[in-house]
Parts: structure tokens; sequence; C-alpha cells
């Protein structure tokens, strides 16, 4: 147990906290079975590692090619990152939220998460292709020496940093009359729209701010990393997500922020102890544990829909006999 | 002209696998309303049962049937074991299709330790080359496209001619309804998905002949074809699963011919995301022998 370890879980601690806080934000409380979650994150992850890298002819670089290379100062790509997740949510929300029936952008979105992955990974002048980019710089490198350990306690400020914006934002529009809109739509979206609420304008916003914070989670991995590649954003890592939603609860942000806390955390640690005792074949193991995640999530759906901590039943407050008022059940 | 005239014989046998893998995919989603994600996974492990039969020295022709039987029976308990149940217990349309995602990521990840990660291959003789003009197909990929037409007629005449079809079609119309005509509608759904299971599994051991070699992994790709076949003819509807494979098959045979192979699955997507653009209901929305439910 060393610093740069402990270091290495709180970064994933809070890249995961801000991703489920995302996928909350679409999933759990507008209802949004985004399945292609994991290209806005990935899209974050290219675009800061694009923007901070210098041009693939620089001198140590010319291993690989990629678009761009402009050698911008932090937190210009990070900015950028959420930038990317946003900027593509766009297209892909016009395409899949407008028409098409709920289940149907379900399958749309997992098919647009592979393709999206075959893409990048066959068309190499674009980002690299399957080998991916490599030595891109780390946030502030210029400026600190990022061998040191107080580098890593600055980097997981950094990132606490962005939790806290994140859960801020999250926290403002669960609780806003916004937020209860975007339940009424997951709840009953005919009867959201005969109160004059627009699904789609509803769905395109939560998918675009989805997007964004979902590419600042893959700006803050690549600068930690310093590698991005097409078999780090697999379409089961979304799966990983939409487990830790579910077990942790969804519709709610204390709810999102505990299951990913449990799953993929709490799995990554489970594993790598027990790929340290060196059970069965290589390989077994990690199998074994999106088996173990597969069970979860049938689990949970099966005994404990709403996950550990449920969604609060929300009651309206200005009602004079609140008790009488019939409980929303929103879980 | 000739690349694509070969083009266009690769066509014929791509079209024909697809038409298998998507109907069964499209009755399952039109008569038990179940978006089965799984369908990829078990199209591939029903080619890796065919393949140890194959590997055994056994003929992959019997190994087509072994995995049609493996692909039958596992579809057969997935749905009584894990779907029904669910669907019993009134999870929703969404719920269900993130029940059958997570079924498809542990069937992966349990074949994964036992098949291994290299890709593998049938060892079948390719058989003599026919020529037709400037087509020129092998006696497998000719004895392929046999099977299909034979097993779309079948399709065909259960749908149109049984009293099985007839019982079927209603379930799709309506469950309900149809349990009150005196169907049982429950023994129904059973037959479904045997015959759906079994459309999987001989689809999956047909791909798996018909590309060089296959991994694990490859089963996210058959989904994605039978997907885009089957959302292309209108999702529940045999006959609009037939015609997209039809489309799907010869569009990305001529556009691999045309541009690169590496981009097949991408030009499935493309049709796709034009469809859903377009004519989100499919081509067949109105007209077809099972209305999608829901």
């Amino acid at each position: 147990m060393n610093t740069y370890y402990a270091a290495n879980l709180l970064i994933y601690a809070g890249v995961d906290i801000i991703a489920v806080l995302a996928l909350n934000l679409q999933f759990g409380v507008s209802g949004i079975v985004n399945f292609s979650f994991i290209v806005f994150q990935a899209a974050g992850a290219y675009a800061a590692a694009v923007l901070s890298m210098p041009p693939h002819t620089a001198a140590d670089y010319s291993f690989q090619v990629y678009v761009g290379g402009y050698q911008l100062p932090f937190p210009i790509p990070w900015i950028g990152g959420a930038l990317a997740g946003a900027l593509l949510a766009i297209p892909v929300g016009l395409v899949v939220l407008r028409k098409l029936r709920s289940d149907y952008q379900a399958i749309a979105l997992l098919v647009t998460s592979i393709i999206a992955n075959t893409v990048i990974n066959n068309a190499r002048p674009f980002l690299n292709g399957a080998a991916g980019l490599a030595l891109v710089p780390q946030p502030l490198e210029n400026q600190v020496d990022t061998g040191t350990d107080n580098y890593l306690y600055l980097y997981i400020g950094l990132t606490a940093v962005c939790v806290g914006l994140v859960w801020f934002l999250a926290a403002r529009i669960v609780n806003s009359p916004y937020g209860r809109t975007l339940r009424a739509m997951r709840e009953h979206e005919l009867a959201a729209t005969a109160l004059g609420k627009n699904p789609v304008a509803l769905k395109m916003t939560m998918f675009i701010v989805g997007g964004a914070i979902a590419g600042l989670s893959g700006a803050i991995l690549v600068g930690f990393l310093t590698v991005w590649a097409p078999s780090t954003w697999l379409y089961p890592e979304t799966i990983i997500l939409f487990a830790a939603l579910i077990v942790g609860g969804r519709g709610n942000n204390l709810g999102a922020i505990l299951g990913a806390l449990l799953v993929p955390v709490g799995f990554e640690e489970v594993t790598r102890q027990l790929i340290r005792m060196n059970i069965g074949p290589p390989n077994l193991i990690p199998a074994l544990e999106w088996v173990a995640i597969g069970l979860f999530i049938l689990g949970f759906l099966w005994f404990r829909p709403e996950g550990v901590r449920p969604e609060p039943h929300r009651i309206f407050e200005g009602s004079p006999e609140a008790e009488l008022v019939e409980h929303v059940r929103t879980a | 002209m000739s690349i694509f005239a070969a083009a266009f014989g690769f066509g014929l046998v791509s079209m024909s696998v697809i038409a298998l893998a998507a109907v069964g995919f499209t009755m399952q989603f039109g008569i038990t309303n179940m978006i089965n994600l799984a369908y990829g996974q078990v199209m591939i492990s029903s080619a890796y049962v065919a393949y140890y039969i194959n590997r055994a020295g056994v003929t992959i022709w019997v190994g087509m049937i072994a995995g049609a039987v493996f692909g039958a029976v596992f579809s057969f308990l997935l749905n009584r074991l894990v779907y029904a149940p669910f669907q019993r217990k009134g999870t929703s349309h969404l719920g269900m299709v993130i029940v059958s995602l997570a079924v498809s990521l542990m069937l992966a990840n349990l074949l994964l330790p036992i098949v291994g990660y290299f890709s593998v291959s049938y060892q079948e003789h390719a058989g003599s080359l026919v020529r037709l003009g400037d087509i020129v197909l092998t006696n497998n990929q000719i004895a392929i496209i046999v099977l299909s037409l034979a097993v779309m007629l079948g399709i065909h005449a259960l749908l149109r001619y049984t009293r099985l079809g007839k019982a079927m079609r209603a379930t799709a119309a309506n469950p309900m309804l149809a349990r009150n005509c005196g169907i049982p509608t429950q023994r129904v759904i059973d037959m479904v998905w045997l015959i759906t299971g079994a459309l999987c599994g001989l689809a999956g051991v047909v791909a798996a002949l018909n590309s060089d070699s296959f991994v694990i992994a490859s089963g996210a790709g058959f989904l994605i074809t039978a997907l885009a076949a089957a959302v292309l003819g209108g999702a529940g509807q045999p006959y609009g699963a037939m015609i997209g494979a039809v489309i799907i098959g010869l569009v990305t045979e001529l556009s691999a011919a045309a541009w690169s192979p590496e981009y097949k699955e991408v030009v499935a997507f493309g049709i796709l995301v034009l469809v859903m653009v377009l004519r989100p209901q499919g081509l067949l929305a109105k007209r077809g022998a099972l209305a999608a439910a829901g």
C-alpha cells in the first residue's frame, strides 16, 4: 500500500462518481437508457488528449498519428473534454431521442457504442486506431514535477473539485422544479406531455448535460493515465456504470455515489486482490468479475430494484395537510 | 465489373445468413415482446458447440444440427428461468432490455475461460467452386443459401398454414384475447422460444462457417446485423426481417467490394440510422404477420 496506489484508488473513485452522477441524471432521473454512455467519456478523453498533446510530427510523438495536437495549457483540455462530450451528444441525441420508442432508443445507443468503437479502432489516422494515444501530457506538468507525491495530492485535489462541482450541479437539477419535470416525464411521458412539457427538449438537455459531465470524467482519467485506447471503452464499461446505479439506487445522487463506490471501485479492488492470490488460470478472475456484475444487476433488479439507497418519496410541502396527500412514489 | 458480380454472389450468401438470424430475433420480439440482446451471444455459443463437435472429426453439417438444438434448449431455458420470471414480476420493458444485456455479458464471460481468447475456425473443406457467369461460389456457400431459403419457406408455412402459427400470430396481436379464446399462450410462447432458439443456433453456426474465423467477441457483430435487418423490416415482422436481410446483405457486401470489408458493420449501422431517422417503424409497419407489441 503506497501513495501511488492510494491516489490511483481515489482518482478512480472520483472519476466513477462523476460518471455515475451523470448517468443518474440521464437514466435515474430522466429515464434515458444511455447504453453508449462510455462513448461520451471516451470523446472527452480523446479531446483532452489531443488538445494537450503536441502535433504528431513532434519528435517523441511520431510513432502515433492523430488529429489536432495543440499543446494547450491546463485547464483548457478538461474544458474541451466536457465540450466534446456535449457536442457529440447533440447529433446522437437528435437521431435517437426524437422519434424512437424508449426500448428502440436503448438498442440504438448500444449499437452506436459498439460501432463507434469499431470505427475508431479501424480508422488509424484519426486517433491512432487500436493502439490508441500514449504520452498524453499531465495537467500542469510544465509548472509542477509530476513524479512526486505532491503531484498526486494535487491531482486528487483537482479531481475532488470536479466531483464537488458535478455533485452541486446534479443536486441543483435533481431538487429543482426542473428535476420534478424530469421525474414526471420518466414516470409518465404522455401525462407530462399533456401538461405542456416537451419531452424531446427535456431529454436532449439531459443528454447534453450528461454528455458534458461524461466528457469531463474522461478528461480527468486520461490526464492521470496518460494513455487512451479503444480497448478502454468497450460497451461493457457502460454496463458497470448501470450496475453501479442499480445497486446504489436510481434517481438520487447519494445512491449514485454509493453505487460508484460499491461497484466499479469495490469490484476493481476485490479483483485486484484475487488476482494477486493467483487463483485458477490467468484471465479467469476478470471474466468472473463480469459474470458477478451481471449477477449483481439481475439480483438487485429481482430482490431490491430500488437499490441500496432508494429514491426518497417526495411530498409536496406546500400542502396544508401533507400527510393526507397521497405519497407520490417515484422509486 | 466482375468484382461487383462476385460481391453480389457474396451478398446472396450474406443475406441468407442474416435472414436466419434476423427472423428468429424479430419473432422473439414480436410474439414474446422481449428484445433479447443476448441473441448474438447465444449465436456464438451455438457456433462453439458446433466447433467442438466438428473438432472431434464430425462434419460441420452434423455440428450445425447440434448447434440448433443447443440454441433451442438454451433459449427455452433462458426464457423459463430468467426472462419469464422477470416479466411476470412486472419488470418494465426497459428493465427487460437491461436484464438481457446483463445475461449477454455473463454468457460471454462464462464462455471465455472455456473456449479461450484465440480465434478458431471449422475444419470443413469448402467444396468445389461453382461458377454462374462472374459469380463464383463454393458448394458450402450454395448449401447455406439453399438451407436458408428452405428455412424461410418453412417459417412462412408455419405462420400461414399451421394451427401453431395461427396461435403465434394471435398471441403476438393480443396475448390476453388469445388466452381468452382458449389458446394456451404459455405453451405457444415456449414453442416460440424453442423455434427461434433453433433459428438462432443455426444462424450462429452458419455465420461462423461463412466467416473465416470467429471469437467470442464476434457475437456483438452478429447481433448488430440481425438488429439492423429486423429494425429495417419493422421489428416483430418476420417478412420484414427477410426483406431487411436481403437489403443489408447486399449493401454490406457491395460496400465491402467498393470500400473496405472492415466497415461492413458500419454500413449496416448507417442503414439502421437512416431507418431510425426516416422511417422508425420499419418498412413493413402496417402489414406482415406479427405486429410489434407495446
